[in-house]
């Protein structure tokens, strides 16, 4: 093995790597789990999209333009809004601004942050860093932020009593809301902290664990690893506050009454 | 003549029951005036609750007009409307805390910044006055009864010494004596200069100044 690269692996190296996915499909099937389908289907998609990023990307490096790299991070931050909607099926209406706004001004601060001010990349939009490291940080802000809301919206539900008490009380929105935010963001933010606190103990993070096979020594590919925790403890903190600092107030109506289920269906905006 | 204090106009209300819209209220009027108890009776389920809470201004979609104290609702902010008429919700919420901590809670939003929170001789006071003699302020909120709790969430309503008390089954949870306890405390209020406009299914309240009954969306004086 050279020190300075992977062992590339050949397309039927590639394909023998399937057969994990036959081991598991025969368990599966052994056992009844009715799971055969879905792993068929998983597998083939993990193939495909990844062999397709690895495409885009291999032309992304290339072209190395600006305005491609940009394009690429708007159409990740989309998908990353449409994914965290579809995981909040309870949440109400009219939140795709916020959780994109949350998303972008995250994936763009804590992103160029990164590359401009800590690994000084001499050219700012430098595809092979700004890409991955925005796309480690949309992806764990969009786990953060969806974790976050779902939580928010399941809570303000189950405390509707104590958010009339407290309406009743003059408590603004924002008030009666408090306790849910506030129970919402720690458990958005606990399986970070967790992962800061086992990582190099329980598991190796995995973009320590790709340098590594590239041949970076591993007192380099720590540093980078620290940056990458940091950024990432970051993104999904400040993702997930302001994407619910932007949100709860749509379970509230314009006069500050909360929409409890059994008034959700009418029409109340304004009223 | 006394002074009219809430003042409420055609009334409309509805509400969601299993998928269908029903008219809970259908042009309900009520005038309530400074220094009375009035009592609101009517079955279960006719809206009573839809009623109060379309007077506290927490219920959506709902039409009609508001006064307080000859002031139209739309001139006065919603959380502040709501520190003046004062709903007691049936179902009694404690936060997590103590006693103390529990009664202070409206003192901590911003419709009351400018206001000064009972200190603890007056806040014991209320307590006992209510039967509540043997519950220390200190007392962790999560192990009242029931119907301690319902009478320290009731103190924390009647201390922020707002116009009009709009009580939900005060009464419900309660034995005859702390219901007598909390009758009088009402009352006491009501002498006071405020109004309260209470449901009590439990028992007949012989210290109200007037009797309305709802039924079928509509609100019918009742003789006393």
């Amino acid at each position: 093995m050279s020190a300075g690269g992977v062992i590339p692996i050949s397309w039927l190296q590639l394909a023998l790597a399937a057969g994990f996915m036959l081991v598991t499909g025969a368990l599966s099937v052994a056992l009844s789990l009715g799971l055969v389908k879905d792993l068929t289907v998983a597998t083939i998609r993990t193939y495909l999209q990844l062999t397709a990023l690895g495409l885009v990307l291999r032309w992304v490096f290339s072209a190395s333009l600006w305005w491609i790299v940009l394009g690429l991070l708007g159409l990740m931050t989309l998908t990353a809004t449409r994914l965290v909607l579809k995981r909040a099926p309870d949440a109400p209406s009219g939140l795709s601004l916020g959780v994109f706004l949350s998303l972008f001004v995250t994936g763009v601060v804590v992103t160029f942050t990164v590359t401009g001010v800590i690994v000084r990349v001499p050219v700012w939009y430098e595809p092979r860093y700004v890409v991955p490291i925005a796309g480690m940080v949309l992806g764990n802000s969009m786990t953060g932020i969806a974790l976050t809301l779902e939580r928010l919206f399941s809570d303000l539900d189950l405390r509707t009593d104590g958010i009339l008490a407290m309406s009743a009380l003059g408590a603004t929105p924002w008030e009666a809301a408090r306790p849910s935010v506030r129970t919402a963001l720690r458990a958005g933010l606990i399986p970070t902290i967790n992962s800061m606190a086992a990582v190099g103990i329980v598991f190796i993070p995995g973009m320590m664990t790709g340098q590594i096979l590239a041949g970076a020594d591993p007192v380099d590919a720590t540093k980078y690893q620290i940056v990458v925790m940091l950024m990432v403890s970051a993104a999904t903190a400040i993702g997930s506050i302001m994407a619910v600092m932007l949100s709860y107030r749509h379970r509230f109506t314009d006069e500050g009454v909360f929409l409890e289920r059994g008034l959700r269906d009418t029409d109340v905006s304004g009223a | 003549m006394t002074q009219l204090l809430l003042s409420a106009r055609d009334i409309y209300a509805t509400r969601l029951v299993e998928g269908g819209r029903v008219d809970v209220l259908a042009g309900v009027s009520l005038d309530v005036a400074h220094g009375e108890v009035v009592e609101l009776s009517g079955p279960s389920g006719a809206g009573k609750t839809t009623l109060f809470l379309a007077l506290a201004r927490l219920l959506p979609g709902v039409t009609g007009s508001l006064s307080l104290d000859g002031e139209p609702a739309e001139a006065i902010a919603p959380q502040v409307w709501r520190s003046r008429v004062a709903l007691l919700p049936q179902r009694a919420t404690l936060v997590a805390g103590t006693v103390r901590e529990n009664i202070l809670l409206p003192y901590t939003l911003k419709a009351r910044a400018d206001c000064t929170p009972p200190g603890d001789a007056a806040q014991r006071a209320a307590l006992d006055a209510v039967g509540l003699d043997a519950v220390a302020l200190d007392r962790d909120a999560s192990r009242l009864s029931v119907g301690q709790a319902a009478r320290v969430a009731l103190l924390r309503v009647v201390l922020t010494s707002p116009q009009q008390l709009l009580l939900d089954e005060p009464d419900a949870s309660l034995d005859d004596v702390s219901a007598e306890q909390v009758a009088a405390m009402t009352a006491r209020f009501a002498a006071d200069g405020g109004a309260v406009l209470r449901v009590s299914h439990v028992r007949a309240n012989d210290k109200a100044d007037a009797c309305y009954r709802l039924a079928a969306g509509h609100l019918e004086r009742v003789s006393l």
